[in-house]
């Protein structure tokens, strides 16, 4: 510092820093008036900068800026003004900028361990690993004695895929401390438990097998995590070809969990089955372990043909039937991808109701009789059938009759809002939700299904009511869900208020998406540290990964879908304030007397508008959507999203990171040359035509077809 | 379903499940708090697709004055996959991973007292025993059973891994009856039939502001 203060204003200066520490602002503050009102030290710049870091606690940020600035200004030579600067760019979430200031920190006191500290997280949460590794460089030589930089060292290095550094430091590491020094401790058993995993992960991505698996070997009684311990030797005995060894793991894996997929596999490619009955052995012998573990009993049907496969899935079904297991239709879905497979599930099903129906038997020659409730099932299970193969008239015959038996079967009226959405039915869809919401009012599941069946037919109003049911009655339902990051329902808002052309509430809900994902990745700021003390550094490793393509997510890519459609929209037809026509319909909802007249008297109200609306769609064709008028609503308070002058480059950003992650997605191209259209830029329209026509599938052939054409016409 | 350890790629779908299943909600921090903390503890149940079903949240408590246990955030199954006994097996994962790491003594949970599917999952499936009543435990005003189950004879009822019968490997041609004895699985039991008929989708699942303590004392 080039502004030394005398003892008495110094000691203050120290109470500053710890009040600062302990979040006593107020205390902290009134030291700082005390030195301040000193007019000799009035233009002290490090205690003007605590002030100024202080006050920013306290909510007062412009104020706080301005201190700190004229703090720094006073003393440019002071290594507490630029870290100050620094925690307040950082606290305001000005990475890049704070990383500035730290650096200039560093250049007057090139040790403080503090500064180096909080400047590596800022360096890792950037992802500047080469400045990470060289401050934790910096770190590791200040302080050898300590874990954390060693540890921290290792990282850096390990994300610079320099894995016999990272491994070294590790082993180094290993040896400065005492043998058992762990074992005093439980909490460090597991943290040593958890080091030596990390080191062998490390190990696992050097392509190191044979030390990976000798480490394993020797760290055996001290690594805790059994599971992992025994996944990773399974693995490496694979890639090492010890093959007997590797399938004796992987039974005791398959003992462990008879529900894991991934062992089947593994256990599969070490036993080499050579054929259909010998693959179908290995399932069956851990049935005989597990008789009542479902996955040997339904994964064999995935390659089984034929009247093996007859067979096989006959037995599954009345098992699961006489249990009455409602998911079993859940259980065979991912088997009607083959044709002959669907055929030969549909004719057991449909025999099994023509006995039961007839002598409550499964096949007319069987003893048991089975009970009422197992023609239910059956019948269920065969509607969810007839649904998936598109015989969706035939479906609600079934259902219809059900529910004459069974009324208050929810899993029925469910069904059967489902269909009728297949059929485009969607008034009656919500119809029939309604009904299955009504009948189990704490079940949340059905609530959200409800709720997202009214948002696709732009019943949004009723949706939020429904929803609500589950929300804290002092917040506001979209305020809540806005909290708790709810997206499907940000998603299915933003896409219906997108096909009623209300386009600012359509852009609010997409913005609110993306806004989530940019508070998670935010959020990872916190565990750098806490990570690196709680030692479980394999999963930070994959949080780290995890966060550098965060917006691959799903639901990050059907709210820039929607985004982008909007603002091309936008572009086609900018808004103008004025233009805002009233839809009649949606003021009278917004109405709250109306509201109290709801329940039980609208429920069926609607079920009995929706039954004329079938009616009406019948005579027409199967795509009953609600035909909704092109005009554009705008409530006042959306306008700022519409009337904006760029909207293609607000697309652009929104595309951007389709790009990058969603490079698979026909839609993704699609949406990048209507962009390109747009903006006239030809090479990238080509680019994302060439792009489309890599990926597109059959049902996308329309879509690319026109692109095509209007590629060719510019 | 393939059941499975979970990883910090599944903790957004994980909360996904949680928004659609539960009333107790959390953010995303707290997944992540959770899958950074003791990543051995959460599982989750995917279907083909690779969605998940089911989840169990856990995480051991770091009271010093109590002896060393786990304790469920969050259970949830959804509703379209109940009666597979995904709850249960989750659960024992959890559990087995509380012992095995972290050598917890017993697991905790609270569960709404209106909640009889869950508590009936809990007290004669799973042998938690009700400790006491929190009054109020819920932001809805519904007080919780704390309940718990002993671990320290959890390892035990696990069997040693048994040996897979192939009969293609025999010499002699395949035989009827496998040469390994089957014992009955205690830990394989079903739920029983009749709690499953109730739509409580709520399985296990703790107060947001009181856990959100835990997750403070993080940084």
């Amino acid at each position: 510092t080039s502004q030394p203060l005398p003892p008495k204003e110094k000691t203050l200066f120290n109470r500053i820093l710890k009040c600062y520490e302990q979040k006593q602002y107020k205390n902290g503050l009134k030291f700082a008036k005390q030195i301040l009102s000193n007019p000799k030290f009035a233009e002290h710049g490090e205690t003007l900068a605590m002030k100024g870091l202080t006050l920013n606690c306290t909510g007062k940020k412009e104020e706080a800026y301005e201190l700190v600035k004229r703090g720094l200004k006073n003393d440019l030579k002071s290594h507490v003004c630029w870290h100050v600067y620094g925690l307040l760019q950082r606290s305001d979430k000005k990475y890049d900028e704070a990383i500035k200031c730290y650096r200039n920190a560093l250049r007057w006191d090139k040790e403080n361990l503090h500064i180096l500290r909080d400047l590596s997280m800022l360096q890792v949460h950037m992802r500047d690993i080469e400045g990470y590794r060289e401050t934790r460089h910096a770190l590791l030589q200040l302080k050898p004695g300590q874990r954390a930089p060693w540890i921290g060292y290792a990282i850096a290095n390990h994300l610079l895929k320099d894995y016999t550094v990272a491994f070294k430091v590790l082993e180094e590491f290993g040896k400065t401390q005492q043998n058992d020094y762990y074992l005093f401790d439980e909490e460090m058993v597991y943290e040593h438990s958890e080091l030596l995993l990390y080191q062998n992960y490390i190990l696992q991505e050097a392509g190191l097998f044979q030390q990976a698996i000798e480490h394993l070997e020797t760290n055996k009684e001290k690594i805790v995590d059994k599971l992992s311990w025994l996944e990773y030797k399974g693995d490496l005995c694979v890639k090492l070809e010890r093959l007997e060894e590797a399938e004796k793991i992987f039974t005791s894996l398959v003992n462990r969990n008879p529900e894991n997929h991934s062992y089947y596999q593994k256990l599969e490619s070490v036993i080499k089955p050579s054929n259909e009955v010998e693959r179908l052995q290995i399932y069956d012998a851990v049935s005989a372990i597990f008789p009542k573990a479902d996955s040997p009993k339904s994964l064999p049907l995935t390659f089984l043909t034929g009247p093996m496969f007859q067979e096989r899935v006959d037995k599954i079904m009345r098992e699961q039937l006489k249990r009455g297991v409602p998911p079993l239709f859940v259980s065979l879905k991912p088997l009607y991808k083959e044709q002959e497979k669907v055929k030969c599930i549909g004719e057991i099903a449909e025999q099994f109701i023509r006995s039961l129906e007839a002598n409550s038997k499964f096949s007319p020659d069987d003893e048991e009789i089975e009970p009422p409730t197992t023609l239910l099932w059956a019948r269920f299970f065969y509607a969810q059938h007839l649904d998936k193969i598109k015989e969706y008239e035939k479906a609600l015959q079934l259902i219809n009759e059900s529910l004459e038996h069974t009324p208050t079967l929810i899993e029925l009226h469910v069904l059967k809002a489902k269909v009728l959405k297949h059929l485009g039915d969607t008034a009656g869809a919500v119809a029939s939700m309604d009904e299955a919401q009504s009948l189990d009012t704490a079940d949340r599941f059905i609530n959200c299904k409800c709720a997202a069946y009214m948002i696709r037919n732009d019943m949004i109003s009723d949706a939020e009511e429904t929803a609500a049911k589950f929300t804290r009655e002092n917040v506001s339902i979209d305020e809540y869900l806005k909290e708790m990051q709810c997206m499907w329902y940000e998603v299915a808002c933003a896409s219906a208020h997108s096909r009623a052309n209300r386009y600012g509430e359509a852009l609010k809900k997409c913005h609110e998406v993306d806004k989530h994902f940019t508070e998670i990745i935010e959020d990872q700021f916190d565990f750098h540290q806490y990570c690196m003390r709680k030692m479980t550094l394999r999963s930070y490793v994959k949080m780290l990964k995890l966060e550098d393509s965060l917006r691959s997510h799903r639901f990050y890519f059907q709210a820039a879908k929607a985004a982008i459609k909007v603002y091309i929209h936008l572009h086609d037809e900018p808004y103008q304030p004025g233009d805002r026509i009233q839809d009649e319909k949606e003021s009278s909802m917004s109405n709250a007397e109306l509201k109290k007249l709801r329940n039980k008297q609208r429920r069926q109200e609607r079920k009995k508008a929706a039954a004329e609306e079938r009616k009406k769609n019948e005579q027409h064709d199967k795509s009953g959507k609600k035909n909704h008028t092109d005009t554009i609503l705008i409530n006042p308070s959306f306008c700022n999203f519409c009337q904006i002058s760029n909207p293609l480059e607000q697309a652009q950003k929104f595309l951007a990171p389709l790009e990058l992650y969603c490079s698979g997605k026909f839609e993704t191209h699609y949406l990048a040359f209507q962009i390109a259209e747009r903006r006239g830029t030809l090479l990238v329209m080509l680019r994302a035509l060439l792009r489309a026509q890599k990926v597109a599938k059959e049902s996308d052939m329309p879509n690319l077809h026109v692109c095509r054409v209007r590629f060719a016409k510019k | 379903m393939n059941i499975r350890n979970s990883t910090p790629a599944d903790l957004m779908n994980m909360q996904h499940c949680n928004l659609l299943c539960l009333p107790e909600n959390y953010q995303m921090k707290y997944y992540f708090y959770h899958g950074l903390s003791w990543p051995q503890l959460s599982y989750v149940a995917e279907d083909a697709k690779g969605n998940i079903v089911g989840y169990v949240l856990a995480k051991m408590e770091e009271d010093p004055d109590e002896a060393t246990h786990g304790h469920i955030t969050s259970l949830a199954v959804k509703r379209s996959h109940r009666r597979l006994g995904l709850a249960r097996k989750l659960m024992d994962h959890a559990s087995r991973a509380m012992v095995e790491s972290f050598k917890a003594k017993y697991v905790s949970l609270h569960v709404r007292v209106s909640n009889r599917a869950a508590l009936r999952l809990y007290a004669h499936t799973l042998k938690f025993e009700q400790s006491e009543v929190e009054a109020k435990y819920y932001a809805d005003g519904e007080d919780a059973y704390a309940m718990k189950r002993d671990l320290t004879k959890l390892l035990d009822e696990f069997s040693e891994p048994k040996k897979l019968f192939l009969p293609f490997r025999e010499k002699q041609p395949a035989q009827v009856t496998p040469q390994v004895a089957v014992i009955e699985d205690t830990t394989e039991d079903f739920v029983d039939n009749e709690n499953s008929q109730s739509g409580l989708s709520v399985l296990a699942e703790d107060n947001l502001i009181k856990e959100f303590k835990d997750s403070a004392s993080m940084t």
